[in-house]
């Protein structure tokens, strides 16, 4: 083992891999959107507060402002783009638009996310499950009702595809 | 050129070694959901950031003995999807869900947790209801340190710049009913106002043992033992129970800070040992 000021890490981002030599500090938000130039995840608060800059690490949705880049090192992310062929992410996406949720569009990445998150464990969750599920990220324009609509729609919509996976 | 340097060793062996070497210069980093933001606002400089995210000898939750252990790099998610937290520790499971946001649940780890020492840290409370000891090693030894006796001041504890927490443990029972309550000012991604986690075993009408944890609600997290000791022996009448709020209050030695006054922590304190005791007795 070496301590190191130079770290050189290798990140599967969206199914394509990025290497670079990185600062010890450097967070995976940076990586991305400084080096690998994945800029659909936003940079809001960078202190763990807004949630926009979240993203799937290793199967689970985390703020990539709270990770270091270097603990991502032979991990993969996923990000909203990366996730736009998946049928669950373009029914919230579309389920989104039709419903309003949103506005200035800041928060949505993370949303979806965590939306998307929720969904793929839990495929029926009630308006609560939904509220606490997307508590982490935050929303100043559309004030959360027609979020929680849009998930819940696409919830409803997939209850005949309701399977036991995950809990609840 | 970056003032800080990374290492990340494979076992514990090896981290506690570098520990050992760096000393005061090392920071260990696991959830990072706390040292981020540390270094950001320039709290945390210029040292060597030991990640431990690897070492395996700090994970996972099993029965060991009489007793549950649970590695420090176990996440808050992990604690609300484990049975043997839900049936052996309810208090701690019961923090999962009122611990930050969802999100930051999945990084944040128990260990962190503790060793932060923050006088609001939520998953400390629990540990000090369920009379959690902390273990944790350095090269030379290891040593058991009961979680009352963990933390020394807002943002300090006994733990040495060459150790290492590796994990908590409890008494396994089942016996036992408890409640946590946390007073926030949003339902998520609230530091507490006040926080109390309570384990209370009755025999018939009368309460055999409570153990009470407080947060926020001193320099750092704590027991109300004249609390406890008043409420032992005792039938939970309603007089009892106001006579258990008027201790409280006196116990508690919270401050006065930009989220709630003194007094309305002290205020806090007495209902919020109420509603956990209707709550476990419910």
């Amino acid at each position: 083992m070496e301590i190191q000021n130079g770290i050189t890490v290798t990140i599967r981002i969206n199914g394509q891999q990025f290497t670079d030599v990185i600062a010890p500090e450097e967070s995976l938000l940076e990586f991305l959107r400084t080096r690998a130039l994945v800029t659909d995840v936003k940079c809001g608060c960078n202190k763990g507060d807004c949630g926009t800059c979240t993203l799937i690490l290793e199967g689970q949705p985390v703020k990539s402002c709270l990770v270091l880049a270097a603990q991502a090192n032979h991990k993969e992310v996923w990000t909203v783009k990366g996730l736009g062929a998946d049928p669950l992410m373009q029914a919230l996406q579309e389920s989104f638009a039709a419903h309003g949720a949103i506005q200035c569009g800041f928060c949505t990445p993370g949303m979806l996310v965590a939306a998307r998150s929720l969904l793929s464990d839990c495929p029926q969750p009630d308006r609560a499950a939904i509220k606490e599920a997307l508590a982490g990220n935050l929303c100043r324009c559309t004030g959360y009702k027609k979020i929680v609509d849009a998930v819940a729609a696409v919830a409803a919509s997939q209850a005949s595809a309701r399977d036991s996976r995950g809990r609840c | 050129m970056s003032s800080f340097a990374y290492a990340v060793p494979e076992t514990k062996d090896e981290a506690l070694a570098l520990l050992n070497e760096l000393g005061s210069g090392a920071r260990v980093v696991a959830g990072c959901t706390n040292v981020l933001p540390g270094i950001r606002s320039k709290k945390i400089a210029a040292c060597t950031l030991v990640d431990i995210s690897k070492l395996a000898e700090l994970k996972g939750i099993e029965i060991r003995g009489e007793t549950v252990f649970i590695g420090s790099l176990t996440t808050i998610n992990e604690l609300l999807h484990s049975d043997l937290v839900a049936s052996h520790g309810q208090v701690l499971w019961q923090v999962g869900r009122c611990f930050a946001d969802p999100l930051t649940r999945n990084r944040a780890t128990i260990g962190g947790n503790l060793a932060n020492a923050s006088p609001a840290a939520d998953g400390v409370v629990p540990l000090l209801a369920l009379e959690a000891r902390v273990i944790v090693a350095s090269l030379a030894a290891e040593r058991e340190i009961p979680a009352a006796e963990f933390f020394t001041g807002p943002g300090r504890s006994v733990l040495q710049p060459n150790e290492l927490i590796v994990g908590v443990s409890f008494a396994t029972t089942t016996a036992m009913r408890s409640a946590f309550i946390k007073f926030g000012l949003r339902k998520a991604m609230a530091i507490s106002l006040a926080s109390l986690g309570l384990v209370v075993g009755m025999n018939g009408d009368l309460v055999e043992h409570a153990r009470v944890g407080l947060g926020a609600l001193g320099p750092t997290p704590a027991r109300a033992r004249q609390t406890e000791d008043y409420l032992t022996g005792k039938p939970l009448t309603p007089e009892v129970v106001a006579g258990a709020q008027e201790i409280i209050r006196t116990e508690v030695n919270p401050i006065s800070d930009v989220r709630a006054s003194r007094e309305y922590r002290v205020h806090l304190a007495g209902v919020l040992l109420k509603r956990a005791l209707e709550a476990a007795l419910a």
